[in-house]
Protein backbone atom coordinates (compact mmCIF):
# COMPACT_ATOMS: atom_id res chain seq x y z
CA UNK A 1 0.00 0.00 0.00
CA UNK A 2 1.33 3.20 -1.14
CA UNK A 3 1.21 6.39 1.69
CA UNK A 4 -2.08 7.71 -0.61
CA UNK A 5 -3.74 4.40 0.18
CA UNK A 6 -3.49 4.71 3.62
CA UNK A 7 -4.42 8.06 4.10
CA UNK A 8 -7.40 7.20 2.17
CA UNK A 9 -7.77 4.47 4.53
CA UNK A 10 -7.74 6.42 7.38
CA UNK A 11 -9.75 9.12 6.13
CA UNK A 12 -12.78 6.39 5.41
CA UNK A 13 -12.14 5.48 9.12
CA UNK A 14 -12.61 8.36 10.28
CA UNK A 15 -15.44 9.21 8.29
CA UNK A 16 -17.76 6.14 9.37
CA UNK A 17 -16.75 6.91 13.38
CA UNK A 18 -17.98 10.16 12.78
CA UNK A 19 -21.13 8.88 10.64
CA UNK A 20 -21.53 6.47 13.89
CA UNK A 21 -21.11 9.53 16.27
CA UNK A 22 -24.50 11.14 15.10
CA UNK A 23 -26.28 8.10 14.41
CA UNK A 24 -26.28 6.06 17.89
CA UNK A 25 -26.49 6.85 21.23
CA UNK A 26 -24.71 3.78 22.35
CA UNK A 27 -21.73 4.49 23.63
CA UNK A 28 -20.70 0.61 22.89
CA UNK A 29 -21.52 0.60 19.51
CA UNK A 30 -19.58 3.70 18.53
CA UNK A 31 -16.27 2.58 20.64
CA UNK A 32 -17.04 -1.25 19.49
CA UNK A 33 -17.04 -0.08 15.36
CA UNK A 34 -14.33 2.73 16.29
CA UNK A 35 -11.78 -0.25 17.83
CA UNK A 36 -12.89 -2.98 14.33
CA UNK A 37 -12.05 0.09 11.82
CA UNK A 38 -8.99 1.14 13.37
CA UNK A 39 -7.59 -2.24 14.25
CA UNK A 40 -8.58 -2.78 10.25
CA UNK A 41 -6.71 0.41 9.32
CA UNK A 42 -3.57 -0.45 11.22
CA UNK A 43 -3.04 -4.05 10.15
CA UNK A 44 -2.95 -4.81 14.01
CA UNK A 45 -4.52 -7.94 15.27
CA UNK A 46 -7.32 -6.50 17.63
CA UNK A 47 -8.12 -3.35 19.69
CA UNK A 48 -9.48 -2.38 22.96
CA UNK A 49 -10.84 0.70 24.87
CA UNK A 50 -10.86 0.46 28.81
CA UNK A 51 -12.46 3.51 30.46
CA UNK A 52 -12.22 4.70 33.82
CA UNK A 53 -15.08 3.64 36.56
CA UNK A 54 -14.78 6.63 38.71
CA UNK A 55 -16.26 4.41 41.78
CA UNK A 56 -13.90 1.29 41.89
CA UNK A 57 -11.14 3.46 40.10
CA UNK A 58 -10.77 0.40 37.88
CA UNK A 59 -9.68 0.27 34.25
CA UNK A 60 -13.00 -1.73 32.70
CA UNK A 61 -13.18 -2.98 29.09
CA UNK A 62 -15.85 -1.09 26.99
CA UNK A 63 -15.27 -2.26 23.73
CA UNK A 64 -13.00 -4.64 21.93
CA UNK A 65 -12.01 -6.44 18.62
CA UNK A 66 -10.32 -9.67 17.33
CA UNK A 67 -8.75 -9.79 21.13
CA UNK A 68 -9.52 -13.50 22.15
CA UNK A 69 -12.70 -14.33 24.51
CA UNK A 70 -10.28 -16.00 27.55
CA UNK A 71 -7.84 -12.53 27.21
CA UNK A 72 -11.05 -10.60 27.47
CA UNK A 73 -12.26 -12.19 30.29
CA UNK A 74 -9.55 -11.24 32.31
CA UNK A 75 -11.62 -8.37 33.98
CA UNK A 76 -10.50 -4.59 34.89
CA UNK A 77 -7.21 -3.48 35.47
CA UNK A 78 -5.80 -0.68 38.08
CA UNK A 79 -6.17 2.58 36.76
CA UNK A 80 -2.47 2.81 37.84
CA UNK A 81 -1.48 2.51 34.26
CA UNK A 82 -2.99 5.64 33.54
CA UNK A 83 -0.71 7.65 35.89
CA UNK A 84 2.74 7.55 33.50
CA UNK A 85 0.57 10.03 31.44
CA UNK A 86 0.75 12.70 34.32
CA UNK A 87 3.81 13.57 33.04
CA UNK A 88 4.56 13.29 29.46
CA UNK A 89 1.72 14.72 28.08
CA UNK A 90 -0.45 13.31 25.34
CA UNK A 91 1.83 10.70 24.30
CA UNK A 92 1.36 7.40 22.71
CA UNK A 93 3.38 4.21 24.55
CA UNK A 94 4.71 1.81 22.35
CA UNK A 95 5.33 -1.23 24.35
CA UNK A 96 8.18 -3.39 22.37
CA UNK A 97 8.79 -5.65 25.47
CA UNK A 98 5.85 -7.93 26.19
CA UNK A 99 7.14 -10.17 28.81
CA UNK A 100 8.59 -7.35 30.62
CA UNK A 101 6.45 -4.29 30.08
CA UNK A 102 5.33 -3.43 33.73
CA UNK A 103 1.93 -1.38 32.23
CA UNK A 104 0.82 -5.04 30.54
CA UNK A 105 -1.41 -6.71 33.52
CA UNK A 106 -1.54 -10.49 31.94
CA UNK A 107 1.71 -10.74 30.21
CA UNK A 108 1.92 -14.55 29.43
CA UNK A 109 -1.61 -14.40 28.20
CA UNK A 110 -1.06 -11.60 25.09
CA UNK A 111 2.85 -12.92 24.11
CA UNK A 112 0.29 -16.14 24.16
CA UNK A 113 -1.96 -15.02 21.56
CA UNK A 114 1.15 -13.86 19.03
CA UNK A 115 1.27 -10.69 20.30
CA UNK A 116 4.75 -8.73 20.16
CA UNK A 117 3.58 -5.08 20.43
CA UNK A 118 1.15 -2.90 21.82
CA UNK A 119 0.45 0.43 21.15
CA UNK A 120 -1.28 2.65 24.13
CA UNK A 121 -3.21 5.86 23.52
CA UNK A 122 -4.89 7.83 26.07
CA UNK A 123 -8.21 9.28 26.16
CA UNK A 124 -8.68 12.65 27.45
CA UNK A 125 -11.72 14.88 28.65
CA UNK A 126 -11.19 18.49 29.71
CA UNK A 127 -7.38 17.96 30.51
CA UNK A 128 -8.17 14.41 32.71
CA UNK A 129 -7.00 11.00 31.21
CA UNK A 130 -10.09 8.90 31.62
CA UNK A 131 -9.10 5.66 29.83
CA UNK A 132 -7.36 4.34 26.72
CA UNK A 133 -7.16 2.55 23.31
CA UNK A 134 -5.05 -0.40 23.10
CA UNK A 135 -4.06 -1.46 20.13
CA UNK A 136 -2.51 -5.55 19.80
CA UNK A 137 -0.10 -6.28 16.97
CA UNK A 138 1.79 -9.31 16.06
CA UNK A 139 5.20 -7.85 14.59
CA UNK A 140 7.22 -5.50 15.44
CA UNK A 141 6.62 -2.60 13.38
CA UNK A 142 7.23 1.04 12.48
CA UNK A 143 5.14 3.90 12.90
CA UNK A 144 5.42 6.83 11.04
CA UNK A 145 4.28 10.17 12.63
CA UNK A 146 1.32 10.01 10.77
CA UNK A 147 0.40 6.40 11.73
CA UNK A 148 0.58 8.30 15.42
CA UNK A 149 -0.88 10.93 14.31
CA UNK A 150 -4.15 8.91 13.14
CA UNK A 151 -4.44 7.22 16.09
CA UNK A 152 -4.45 10.11 18.21
CA UNK A 153 -7.34 11.98 15.99
CA UNK A 154 -9.28 9.02 16.63
CA UNK A 155 -9.14 8.60 20.23
CA UNK A 156 -10.08 12.51 20.43
CA UNK A 157 -13.24 11.14 18.49
CA UNK A 158 -13.74 8.70 21.14
CA UNK A 159 -13.13 11.29 23.88
CA UNK A 160 -15.50 13.31 22.44
CA UNK A 161 -18.35 10.76 21.82
CA UNK A 162 -17.46 8.99 25.66
CA UNK A 163 -17.69 12.72 26.92
CA UNK A 164 -21.22 13.47 25.04
CA UNK A 165 -22.28 10.18 26.35
CA UNK A 166 -22.00 10.72 29.38
CA UNK A 167 -23.60 14.39 29.41
CA UNK A 168 -27.10 13.06 27.89
CA UNK A 169 -26.93 10.35 30.60
CA UNK A 170 -26.45 12.70 33.67
CA UNK A 171 -29.44 14.65 32.55
CA UNK A 172 -31.50 11.41 31.77
CA UNK A 173 -30.84 10.43 35.53
CA UNK A 174 -31.29 14.00 36.64
CA UNK A 175 -34.79 14.39 34.85
CA UNK A 176 -35.57 10.71 36.38
CA UNK A 177 -34.56 11.92 39.49
CA UNK A 178 -36.97 14.54 39.43
CA UNK A 179 -39.95 13.20 37.67
CA UNK A 180 -40.16 10.65 40.89
CA UNK A 181 -39.31 12.89 43.41
CA UNK A 182 -42.33 15.16 41.81
CA UNK A 183 -44.28 11.86 41.61
CA UNK A 184 -43.69 10.51 45.63
CA UNK A 185 -44.26 14.48 46.62
CA UNK A 186 -47.93 14.77 44.70
CA UNK A 187 -48.88 11.00 45.91
CA UNK A 188 -48.23 12.66 49.41
CA UNK A 189 -49.37 15.22 49.21
CA UNK A 190 -52.42 13.83 48.11
CA UNK A 191 -52.26 10.98 51.29
CA UNK A 192 -51.74 14.32 53.43
CA UNK A 193 -54.65 16.37 52.59
CA UNK A 194 -56.89 13.11 53.00
CA UNK A 195 -55.02 12.40 56.39
CA UNK A 196 -55.64 16.16 57.51
CA UNK A 197 -59.36 16.36 56.93
CA UNK A 198 -59.84 12.55 59.11
CA UNK A 199 -57.69 13.98 61.91
CA UNK A 200 -59.58 17.29 62.14
CA UNK A 201 -62.75 16.46 62.91
CA UNK A 202 -61.77 13.96 66.20
CA UNK A 203 -59.33 16.96 67.02
CA UNK A 204 -62.34 19.11 66.81
CA UNK A 205 -64.05 16.54 69.87
CA UNK A 206 -61.17 16.87 71.74
CA UNK A 207 -60.18 20.60 71.59
CA UNK A 208 -64.29 21.45 72.41
CA UNK A 209 -64.23 19.40 75.24
CA UNK A 210 -60.86 19.78 76.37
CA UNK A 211 -61.36 23.52 76.50
CA UNK A 212 -65.04 23.67 77.81
CA UNK A 213 -63.76 21.54 80.87
CA UNK A 214 -61.12 22.99 81.70
CA UNK A 215 -62.67 25.74 83.14
CA UNK A 216 -64.79 23.69 85.23
CA UNK A 217 -61.99 21.77 86.59
CA UNK A 218 -60.21 23.40 90.39
CA UNK A 219 -57.96 25.80 89.52
CA UNK A 220 -54.34 24.64 90.01
CA UNK A 221 -55.30 21.22 90.18
CA UNK A 222 -53.80 18.09 88.48
CA UNK A 223 -57.19 17.84 86.75
CA UNK A 224 -57.00 21.70 85.22
CA UNK A 225 -53.33 20.90 84.42
CA UNK A 226 -54.06 17.08 82.90
CA UNK A 227 -56.59 18.84 80.63
CA UNK A 228 -54.52 22.26 79.72
CA UNK A 229 -51.90 19.81 78.36
CA UNK A 230 -54.80 17.64 75.99
CA UNK A 231 -55.09 21.16 75.31
CA UNK A 232 -52.04 22.62 73.85
CA UNK A 233 -51.14 19.17 72.51
CA UNK A 234 -54.36 19.48 70.29
CA UNK A 235 -53.19 22.68 69.36
CA UNK A 236 -50.03 21.36 68.01
CA UNK A 237 -51.73 18.79 66.42
CA UNK A 238 -53.35 21.50 64.44
CA UNK A 239 -50.16 23.57 63.77
CA UNK A 240 -48.80 20.04 62.72
CA UNK A 241 -52.04 19.79 60.00
CA UNK A 242 -52.15 23.09 58.71
CA UNK A 243 -48.57 22.38 57.50
CA UNK A 244 -49.36 19.18 56.07
CA UNK A 245 -52.42 21.04 54.77
CA UNK A 246 -50.05 24.10 53.33
CA UNK A 247 -47.43 21.15 51.62
CA UNK A 248 -50.83 19.32 49.56
CA UNK A 249 -52.56 22.53 48.68
CA UNK A 250 -51.92 23.21 45.11
CA UNK A 251 -49.52 26.40 45.61
CA UNK A 252 -50.14 28.43 42.69
CA UNK A 253 -47.90 31.53 42.43
CA UNK A 254 -49.33 34.83 42.69
CA UNK A 255 -46.77 36.12 40.33
CA UNK A 256 -46.13 39.58 40.27
CA UNK A 257 -42.85 41.35 39.37
CA UNK A 258 -40.51 41.70 42.22
CA UNK A 259 -37.19 42.00 43.11
CA UNK A 260 -35.36 39.15 44.61
CA UNK A 261 -32.57 41.60 46.52
CA UNK A 262 -35.97 43.15 48.06
CA UNK A 263 -37.45 39.91 49.43
CA UNK A 264 -34.51 39.05 50.54
CA UNK A 265 -33.68 41.76 52.46
CA UNK A 266 -37.30 41.41 53.94
CA UNK A 267 -36.52 37.99 54.89
CA UNK A 268 -33.18 38.75 56.41
CA UNK A 269 -34.44 41.33 58.55
CA UNK A 270 -37.53 39.03 60.05
CA UNK A 271 -34.80 36.78 60.93
CA UNK A 272 -32.61 39.66 62.48
CA UNK A 273 -33.42 38.69 65.73
CA UNK A 274 -32.94 35.05 65.49
CA UNK A 275 -28.99 35.64 63.90
CA UNK A 276 -28.64 38.31 66.70
CA UNK A 277 -29.35 35.97 69.54
CA UNK A 278 -26.99 33.03 68.12
CA UNK A 279 -24.07 34.95 68.07
CA UNK A 280 -24.74 34.84 63.53
CA UNK A 281 -23.44 37.39 61.27
CA UNK A 282 -24.66 37.71 57.96
CA UNK A 283 -22.60 38.66 55.05
CA UNK A 284 -24.23 39.87 51.93
CA UNK A 285 -22.88 39.89 48.63
CA UNK A 286 -25.89 41.66 46.29
CA UNK A 287 -26.05 41.81 42.42
CA UNK A 288 -26.70 45.48 42.05
CA UNK A 289 -28.51 45.46 38.51
CA UNK A 290 -30.90 42.80 39.68
CA UNK A 291 -33.85 42.88 37.23
CA UNK A 292 -37.64 42.49 38.41
CA UNK A 293 -38.86 39.47 37.47
CA UNK A 294 -42.39 37.89 38.08
CA UNK A 295 -43.17 35.54 40.88
CA UNK A 296 -45.07 35.33 44.11
CA UNK A 297 -43.20 37.19 46.76
CA UNK A 298 -44.73 35.55 49.47
CA UNK A 299 -44.24 32.50 48.88
CA UNK A 300 -40.28 32.94 47.73
CA UNK A 301 -39.69 34.64 50.93
CA UNK A 302 -40.97 31.88 52.78
CA UNK A 303 -38.85 29.99 50.51
CA UNK A 304 -35.84 32.53 51.79
CA UNK A 305 -37.13 32.08 55.31
CA UNK A 306 -36.71 28.29 55.24
CA UNK A 307 -33.59 27.77 54.01
CA UNK A 308 -31.64 30.70 56.04
CA UNK A 309 -33.31 29.20 59.27
CA UNK A 310 -31.97 25.75 58.50
CA UNK A 311 -29.13 27.57 58.08
CA UNK A 312 -29.40 28.84 61.70
CA UNK A 313 -29.65 25.67 63.09
CA UNK A 314 -26.95 23.86 61.45
CA UNK A 315 -24.84 27.02 62.93
CA UNK A 316 -26.30 26.54 66.00
CA UNK A 317 -23.90 29.55 67.55
CA UNK A 318 -21.44 31.59 66.11
CA UNK A 319 -21.26 31.02 62.31
CA UNK A 320 -21.35 33.13 59.10
CA UNK A 321 -24.64 32.81 56.43
CA UNK A 322 -23.63 34.41 53.59
CA UNK A 323 -25.92 35.31 50.89
CA UNK A 324 -25.27 36.12 47.25
CA UNK A 325 -27.50 36.96 44.52
CA UNK A 326 -26.59 36.65 40.47
CA UNK A 327 -27.85 37.04 36.96
CA UNK A 328 -27.06 34.80 34.10
CA UNK A 329 -28.23 36.83 31.38
CA UNK A 330 -27.21 34.46 28.81
CA UNK A 331 -29.63 31.50 30.54
CA UNK A 332 -32.43 34.33 31.83
CA UNK A 333 -31.91 33.08 35.39
CA UNK A 334 -31.38 34.43 38.70
CA UNK A 335 -29.47 32.73 41.49
CA UNK A 336 -29.71 32.92 45.23
CA UNK A 337 -26.56 31.26 47.22
CA UNK A 338 -27.33 30.80 50.89
CA UNK A 339 -24.65 29.24 52.52
CA UNK A 340 -23.44 28.81 56.10
CA UNK A 341 -20.54 27.22 57.93
CA UNK A 342 -22.66 24.93 60.57
CA UNK A 343 -22.80 21.16 60.80
CA UNK A 344 -23.73 20.56 57.13
CA UNK A 345 -25.56 17.24 55.80
CA UNK A 346 -23.87 13.96 55.79
CA UNK A 347 -24.18 11.93 52.92
CA UNK A 348 -27.31 9.57 53.82
CA UNK A 349 -29.52 12.33 54.57
CA UNK A 350 -28.68 14.24 51.72
CA UNK A 351 -31.14 12.14 49.61
CA UNK A 352 -34.09 12.97 51.77
CA UNK A 353 -34.11 16.31 52.78
CA UNK A 354 -36.56 17.44 50.08
CA UNK A 355 -38.29 14.54 51.66
CA UNK A 356 -41.80 15.51 53.45
CA UNK A 357 -41.67 14.62 56.94
CA UNK A 358 -37.68 14.44 56.98
CA UNK A 359 -36.13 16.87 59.72
CA UNK A 360 -33.22 16.41 61.71
CA UNK A 361 -34.64 18.84 64.26
CA UNK A 362 -35.79 17.45 67.65
CA UNK A 363 -38.85 19.52 67.44
CA UNK A 364 -39.36 19.97 62.89
CA UNK A 365 -42.00 19.22 61.09
CA UNK A 366 -39.71 17.92 58.11
CA UNK A 367 -41.97 20.01 55.62
CA UNK A 368 -39.88 23.44 55.30
CA UNK A 369 -37.60 22.24 52.46
CA UNK A 370 -40.62 20.03 51.17
CA UNK A 371 -42.67 22.87 50.81
CA UNK A 372 -39.79 25.10 49.39
CA UNK A 373 -39.15 22.42 46.99
CA UNK A 374 -42.54 22.55 45.59
CA UNK A 375 -42.67 26.62 45.39
CA UNK A 376 -39.30 26.78 43.38
CA UNK A 377 -40.48 24.11 41.27
CA UNK A 378 -44.10 25.79 40.65
CA UNK A 379 -41.57 28.86 39.94
CA UNK A 380 -40.06 26.91 37.11
CA UNK A 381 -36.94 27.07 39.00
CA UNK A 382 -34.71 24.73 40.83
CA UNK A 383 -32.59 24.05 44.09
CA UNK A 384 -29.21 22.69 44.44
CA UNK A 385 -27.61 21.94 47.56
CA UNK A 386 -23.52 20.89 48.15
CA UNK A 387 -23.05 19.85 51.78
CA UNK A 388 -20.00 18.98 53.20
CA UNK A 389 -20.28 17.08 56.87
CA UNK A 390 -18.83 19.37 59.13
CA UNK A 391 -17.97 22.12 57.34
CA UNK A 392 -21.39 23.93 55.98
CA UNK A 393 -24.17 23.38 53.68
CA UNK A 394 -24.70 25.86 50.37
CA UNK A 395 -28.24 25.92 48.91
CA UNK A 396 -28.55 27.81 45.08
CA UNK A 397 -32.14 28.65 44.29
CA UNK A 398 -32.35 29.21 40.50
CA UNK A 399 -35.44 31.51 39.48
CA UNK A 400 -36.39 31.85 35.52
CA UNK A 401 -36.14 35.85 34.71
CA UNK A 402 -39.62 36.46 33.15
CA UNK A 403 -40.11 40.08 31.91
CA UNK A 404 -43.57 40.88 32.78
CA UNK A 405 -45.38 40.20 28.82
CA UNK A 406 -43.87 37.08 28.44
CA UNK A 407 -44.56 35.75 31.53
CA UNK A 408 -48.07 35.74 31.82
CA UNK A 409 -48.54 33.74 28.74
CA UNK A 410 -46.34 31.28 29.67
CA UNK A 411 -48.45 30.51 32.66
CA UNK A 412 -51.58 28.99 30.74
CA UNK A 413 -51.88 25.66 30.95
CA UNK A 414 -48.16 24.91 32.79
CA UNK A 415 -49.55 24.36 35.90
CA UNK B 1 -83.60 38.12 76.08
CA UNK B 2 -85.18 35.94 73.83
CA UNK B 3 -84.41 32.09 73.56
CA UNK B 4 -81.76 31.45 70.78
CA UNK B 5 -82.34 27.87 68.97
CA UNK B 6 -79.15 26.55 67.51
CA UNK B 7 -78.98 23.59 65.00
CA UNK B 8 -75.95 22.18 64.94
CA UNK B 9 -75.54 19.58 61.07
CA UNK B 10 -72.45 17.75 61.50
CA UNK B 11 -72.12 14.03 60.63
CA UNK B 12 -69.71 13.54 63.53
CA UNK B 13 -72.03 12.99 66.56
CA UNK B 14 -69.15 14.02 69.07
CA UNK B 15 -68.83 17.36 67.56
CA UNK B 16 -73.28 17.73 67.13
CA UNK B 17 -72.77 16.31 71.26
CA UNK B 18 -69.83 18.61 72.09
CA UNK B 19 -71.55 21.52 70.72
CA UNK B 20 -74.64 21.23 72.41
CA UNK B 21 -72.70 20.36 75.78
CA UNK B 22 -70.93 23.93 75.58
CA UNK B 23 -73.94 26.22 74.63
CA UNK B 24 -76.75 24.34 76.39
CA UNK B 25 -74.94 25.68 79.21
CA UNK B 26 -74.38 29.29 77.94
CA UNK B 27 -78.24 28.99 78.02
CA UNK B 28 -78.88 28.22 73.94
CA UNK B 29 -81.72 26.17 72.45
CA UNK B 30 -79.46 23.36 70.77
CA UNK B 31 -80.74 20.32 68.03
CA UNK B 32 -78.67 18.06 66.16
CA UNK B 33 -78.81 16.53 62.92
CA UNK B 34 -76.38 14.15 61.37
CA UNK B 35 -76.55 14.00 57.47
CA UNK B 36 -77.33 17.37 55.19
CA UNK B 37 -80.85 16.02 54.51
CA UNK B 38 -82.06 15.61 58.08
CA UNK B 39 -80.90 18.71 58.76
CA UNK B 40 -82.78 20.86 55.76
CA UNK B 41 -85.98 18.75 56.98
CA UNK B 42 -85.41 19.71 60.47
CA UNK B 43 -85.03 23.49 59.42
CA UNK B 44 -88.65 23.66 57.14
CA UNK B 45 -90.23 22.01 60.41
CA UNK B 46 -88.45 24.36 63.40
CA UNK B 47 -87.86 27.73 64.12
CA UNK B 48 -84.01 28.59 63.94
CA UNK B 49 -81.88 31.68 64.60
CA UNK B 50 -78.52 29.97 63.83
CA UNK B 51 -77.11 27.22 61.87
CA UNK B 52 -73.95 25.57 62.82
CA UNK B 53 -73.08 23.72 59.79
CA UNK B 54 -70.21 21.02 58.77
CA UNK B 55 -69.02 21.85 55.18
CA UNK B 56 -68.50 17.89 54.44
CA UNK B 57 -71.36 16.47 55.18
CA UNK B 58 -71.57 12.71 53.57
CA UNK B 59 -75.28 13.15 51.63
CA UNK B 60 -74.45 15.90 50.05
CA UNK B 61 -72.33 19.45 49.64
CA UNK B 62 -71.94 22.10 52.05
CA UNK B 63 -72.14 24.85 49.65
CA UNK B 64 -75.42 23.72 48.44
CA UNK B 65 -76.94 23.15 51.60
CA UNK B 66 -75.46 26.63 52.42
CA UNK B 67 -77.46 28.15 49.20
CA UNK B 68 -80.68 26.61 49.99
CA UNK B 69 -81.04 27.54 53.99
CA UNK B 70 -80.04 30.68 52.31
CA UNK B 71 -82.73 30.58 49.42
CA UNK B 72 -85.45 29.64 51.69
CA UNK B 73 -84.78 31.30 55.13
CA UNK B 74 -82.38 34.15 54.56
CA UNK B 75 -82.67 35.95 57.83
CA UNK B 76 -81.15 32.27 59.25
CA UNK B 77 -77.48 33.28 60.54
CA UNK B 78 -74.64 30.57 59.27
CA UNK B 79 -71.81 29.46 60.66
CA UNK B 80 -69.62 27.28 58.67
CA UNK B 81 -67.59 25.01 60.17
CA UNK B 82 -65.04 22.67 57.94
CA UNK B 83 -61.89 20.47 58.47
CA UNK B 84 -60.39 21.52 55.67
CA UNK B 85 -59.51 25.50 56.04
CA UNK B 86 -58.76 27.24 53.36
CA UNK B 87 -58.87 30.93 52.81
CA UNK B 88 -60.86 30.51 49.46
CA UNK B 89 -63.17 28.22 50.69
CA UNK B 90 -64.12 30.62 53.70
CA UNK B 91 -64.75 33.11 51.02
CA UNK B 92 -66.54 31.07 49.01
CA UNK B 93 -69.04 30.37 51.90
CA UNK B 94 -69.01 33.82 53.11
CA UNK B 95 -70.24 35.05 49.59
CA UNK B 96 -72.83 32.47 49.48
CA UNK B 97 -73.91 33.94 52.58
CA UNK B 98 -72.45 32.49 55.53
CA UNK B 99 -72.13 34.80 58.32
CA UNK B 100 -68.95 33.25 60.47
CA UNK B 101 -66.30 30.72 59.49
CA UNK B 102 -64.68 28.02 62.32
CA UNK B 103 -61.95 25.92 61.30
CA UNK B 104 -61.86 22.61 62.84
CA UNK B 105 -60.55 22.14 65.38
CA UNK B 106 -61.46 25.34 67.26
CA UNK B 107 -62.08 25.42 71.51
CA UNK B 108 -65.49 26.33 73.22
CA UNK B 109 -64.18 30.39 73.32
CA UNK B 110 -64.08 30.38 69.87
CA UNK B 111 -67.69 28.64 69.13
CA UNK B 112 -69.12 30.71 72.05
CA UNK B 113 -67.70 34.15 69.99
CA UNK B 114 -69.08 33.22 66.98
CA UNK B 115 -72.43 32.04 68.42
CA UNK B 116 -72.80 35.31 70.40
CA UNK B 117 -71.34 37.81 67.69
CA UNK B 118 -73.77 36.00 65.24
CA UNK B 119 -76.80 36.44 67.86
CA UNK B 120 -76.10 40.49 68.13
CA UNK B 121 -77.28 40.10 64.27
CA UNK B 122 -79.92 37.90 64.78
CA UNK B 123 -82.01 38.91 67.60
Amino acid sequence: MDSSDIFKNYFRVFRDIIRMMHTTNSLEEVLNLGVKKTSEALRAKGALVRLLNETTQQLEVRAAWGLDKRYLSKGPVSSDKLLKWGSDGRKIHIITDILNASQVAYRQQAWDQGIRMMLDIPLFINSKVVGLVRIYITELRHFSEDDLDFMITVAEQFACVIERLRLMENQKAQYNHLALRMEKMSSLGRMAAGIAHEINNPLAGILLYSSSLVKKAPPQSPLEEGLRIIMSETQRCKVIIQGLLEFSRDMEPQKVLANINDILDKALTILNNEFFIHHIRVEEDLENNLPQTLLDGNQIEQVLINILLNAAHAIEKDGIISVKTRMDAAKAKISIEIADNGCGINGQEMDKIFDPFFSTKPSGIGLGLAISYGIVRNHRGDIKVESHSGKGSCFTIDLPILPEASGKEGEQGVA
Amino acid sequence: MKPVNILVIDDESVICNACHFILSEKGYTVERQLTGKSGLDALKSGQYHIVLLDMMLPDMDGMDILKMIKGENPAVCIIVMTGYSTVSNAVKAMKLGAYDYLAKPFTDDELVSAVEKACLHVV
